[in-house]
C-alpha cells in the first residue's frame, strides 16, 4: 500500500478514502438488496392498484363540470366530485371536522349513481348497499365543507382527452377496496345536450 | 497534486537535486494513472440511441399493454444498476456512479408512472418517500458525492410534490433528509456536500413556513439551527459551508428590510409574538454560542448581528437606520476577522458586504432630497474611494504577512 510509505494521515491519497467507507464485498451484497427492495416496491404499487380495481367494489359517482384547459398544462385533469362539497347537515361528529382531519363519508346510491348520506369522523358500520370513502377535510364552511379523497387527480388517456368540451360533466367509477384505498377505475363522458346548444 | 504535475515538473526537481530519481518514483506511485476513460463519441452515441428508444417508448406509452410497461420500468431500472456494477468492478468509477444515479432516478419514475397506470395519486406520500429513503441509503452505500447531491434535490421535488400537488408537508421527508444526509455529512465532512445540504434543508424550510401560513419570519429559527449545526462540526471548512446558505438568507432578507422596510404596510406580515419568536431564536442562539465556545470560534458570534429582530421597529426611518447600522456592524466583523485571520477570501467577501451595505445605505438615505445627477456622481466617488480604501487595507494586512 503506497498510504504506508507515508507516516502524516493527510498524504493517503482521496481514492483509498472512498473506497475504505464500505468494503467491496458488502456494498456489492447492499446493492443487489437495495435493487430487490426497488424492484418489489414498484411492483407492490402495481399490484396495490391492480387488486384496488379487482376486488374492491366499484361506485359510480359524478363530477362537477371540468375544465379541459387543465390538459394544457399536463396530462391530467383535476377532477371535483358532487360529493366533494358536503352540506354540513351532514356531519355527525361532535365539534366541527378542523382542516386535513380525516373523515369517513357514507354513500347511497341514489338514481345512477352515488351521493354523501352522513360523514363521520369514526368509521361506522354500514347496512348493505350503503358504502363507507375515507376522505380528509380541505376546508370548512358555515353550511358546508370541502373534502378531498385523493382521487381528484386523473390521468387522461389520449383518445378521452380529444372529446373534452368545455364544462363537460363525467360519470367516474371509482373502485374502493377492503382495506380503504381508492383508485378511479373507468371515466365516460355523460352527454350533455343543453351544452350542445349552447352559443358559447 | 496530480500525476500529470509529478511527471513534467519531477524530472526538473530530479536534475536540481530536490529529490532524488527514487522518490520521484514512489511519488508517482502514490498517483496511480488513471484508467483511460470512455471516449466521448461512443458514449454520445450510445446517448443518442437510448435517446431515440425512449421517444419511441414514451409515444405510445399510453397504448402498451400495462405488463410491457411494468416490465419496461423493472427492466431499465434493474438494467442500469446492474450495468453500473459491471463498470464499478472495472474502476469505471464515475460512469458507474453515474448509472447508479440513472438507476435512482428511473425508480422515481417507475413509482410515478405505476402510479398514473393504475390512477393512484392522491393518497400516498409513501411512494415518492420510498424514492428519498433509497437515495439516502445509496448515498451510504456507495459514499458517494453525486449520489448525496442527487438525493438533496429529489428530497427537495418530493416535499415540493407534497405541499403543492397534495397539500401537506411531510415531516418525516424532512426529517430523513436532515438525519440521514446531515449525519453522512457530520461522519465525512465536506464543504461542497455542506452547501449542498444546507441549501437543500433551507428549501424544505421555506416550504414549510408556506405551508404552515406563519409570519415568514420564522423560517430563520430553523435556518439558524442548520447553522448551528456548524458550529458543532469539528470540520471548519465544512462547517463554514455549511453555514453559508442560511446566513446568506439572513443577509438578503436584511438588506430587503432595509431596501423595502419603510413601508409599514407589510412588516405587520413579519412579526411574529414578539416572545415567542425571541425565546425559539434565543434558544437556538443559547445552543450555538455553545457550540461556538466548545470548539473555539466565539468571534464568529457576530454572524448572529443579521438576526436581530429589526422588523419590531416602526416602519420608515427608524427601521431603515436600524437595518442599516446592524447590515454596517456586520461587514465590519466580517472584515475585522477576515484581517485578524489574513484570510485573503473573505477580506474579499467583507469587502463585497461593506460596499454593498454602503450603496444601500446611500441609496435609502439621499435619494429623496438629491439632485439625480448630483446623486450618482457622489455615489460613484463614495463607493469608489470606499473600495480603494478597503483594498489599501487588505494589501497592508498581507504585505505584513509576507
Amino acid at each position: 500500500m503506497p498510504s504506508e510509505t507515508f507516516s502524516s494521515p493527510t498524504s493517503i491519497p482521496p481514492v483509498a478514502t472512498a473506497q475504505s467507507a464500505l468494503p467491496e464485498a458488502r456494498r456489492r451484497v447492499g446493492m443487489w438488496w437495495l435493487l430487490a427492495a426497488q424492484v418489489l416496491f414498484v411492483l407492490a404499487v402495481a399490484v396495490a392498484g391492480y387488486a384496488t380495481g379487482a376486488l374492491g367494489e366499484t361506485i359510480t359517482l359524478h363530477t362537477t363540470p371540468i375544465d379541459p384547459r387543465d390538459l394544457n398544462y399536463g396530462d391530467h385533469l383535476n377532477l371535483s366530485y358532487s360529493i366533494s362539497q358536503i352540506p354540513g347537515g351532514l356531519w355527525k361528529g361532535g365539534a366541527l371536522p378542523r382542516r386535513k382531519q380525516a373523515v369517513y363519508v357514507v354513500l347511497e346510491p341514489q338514481q345512477d349513481r352515488y351521493e354523501a348520506v352522513a360523514v363521520y369522523s369514526q368509521e361506522p358500520a354500514v347496512p348493505a348497499g350503503q358504502v363507507v370513502l375515507r376522505g380528509w377535510v380541505n376546508d370548512v364552511f358555515r353550511r358546508s365543507m370541502r373534502l378531498r379523497y385523493g382521487f381528484e387527480k386523473y390521468y387522461v388517456p389520449a383518445e378521452v382527452g380529444r372529446k373534452l368540451k368545455p364544462k363537460q360533466l363525467l360519470r367516474v367509477q371509482v373502485s374502493i377496496a377492503p382495506w380503504g384505498q381508492a383508485r378511479i377505475k373507468q371515466v365516460d363522458i355523460l352527454p350533455s345536450p343543453k351544452q350542445a346548444k349552447a352559443p358559447l | 497534486m496530480s500525476r500529470k504535475l509529478l511527471e513534467t515538473d519531477g524530472a526538473e526537481w530530479v536534475k536540481k537535486g530536490i529529490i532524488s530519481a527514487e522518490q520521484q518514483a514512489q511519488l508517482l506511485d502514490l498517483y496511480p494513472p488513471e484508467k483511460p476513460t470512455i471516449g466521448l463519441l461512443p458514449l454520445l452515441g450510445s446517448l443518442l440511441i437510448a435517446l431515440s428508444a425512449l421517444s419511441v417508448v414514451a409515444a405510445s406509452w399510453q397504448n402498451l399493454p400495462e405488463l410491457v410497461r411494468l416490465g419496461l420500468l423493472l427492466g431499465s431500472l434493474a438494467g442500469s444498476y446492474v450495468a453500473a456494477e459491471y463498470f464499478l468492478r472495472r474502476q469505471y468509477e464515475s460512469l458507474g456512479l453515474g448509472l447508479v444515479g440513472l438507476g435512482l432516478i428511473l425508480f422515481g419514475a417507475s413509482i410515478i408512472l405505476t402510479s398514473q397506470m393504475y390512477q393512484l395519486i392522491g393518497y400516498d406520500l409513501t411512494g415518492l418517500l420510498a424514492w428519498a429513503v433509497v437515495g439516502i441509503l445509496l448515498t451510504w452505500l456507495y459514499s458517494s458525492r453525486f449520489l448525496f447531491l442527487l438525493t438533496v434535490i429529489i428530497g427537495g421535488i418530493v416535499q415540493g410534490y407534497n405541499t403543492g400537488q397534495l397539500g401537506v408537508f411531510s415531516y418525516f421527508t424532512a426529517a430523513l433528509t436532515a438525519g440521514g444526509l446531515g449525519y453522512y455529512w457530520w461522519r465525512r465532512p465536506d464543504a461542497v456536500l455542506g452547501g449542498v445540504l444546507a441549501t437543500g434543508l433551507l428549501w424544505q424550510t421555506a416550504l414549510l413556513i408556506n405551508h404552515l401560513h406563519v409570519k415568514i419570519t420564522w423560517f430563520f429559527v430553523p435556518a439558524m439551527l442548520i447553522y448551528t449545526a456548524g458550529d458543532w462540526q469539528t470540520d471548519r471548512p465544512a462547517a463554514r459551508a455549511l453555514q453559508g446558505p442560511p446566513l446568506v438568507a439572513a443577509f438578503l432578507f436584511t438588506l430587503g428590510l432595509a431596501l423595502f422596510g419603510e413601508a409599514d404596510a407589510y412588516t405587520d406580515r413579519l412579526r411574529p409574538p414578539l416572545l415567542a419568536y425571541l425565546a425559539a431564536l434565543g434558544a437556538v442562539l443559547a445552543l450555538s454560542l455553545w457550540g461556538k465556545k466548545l470548539r473555539g470560534r466565539l468571534s464568529g458570534a457576530t454572524d448572529w448581528l443579521l438576526l436581530l429582530p429589526g422588523f419590531y421597529l416602526p416602519g420608515g426611518l427608524p427601521l431603515t437606520v436600524g437595518t442599516v447600522v446592524v447590515l454596517y456592524a456586520y461587514s465590519g466583523s466580517v472584515l475585522a476577522r477576515a484581517h485578524q485571520e489574513q484570510n485573503q477570501d473573505r477580506v474579499t467577501l467583507g469587502t463585497v458586504l461593506f460596499v454593498l451595505t454602503t450603496a444601500v445605505a446611500y441609496f435609502k438615505l439621499t435619494w429623496g432630497f438629491m439632485d439625480k445627477s448630483l446623486f450618482f456622481l457622489l455615489g460613484g466617488i463614495l463607493l469608489f474611494g470606499l473600495s480603494l480604501l478597503l483594498r489599501r487595507r487588505a494589501a497592508q494586512t498581507f504585505k505584513n504577512v509576507g
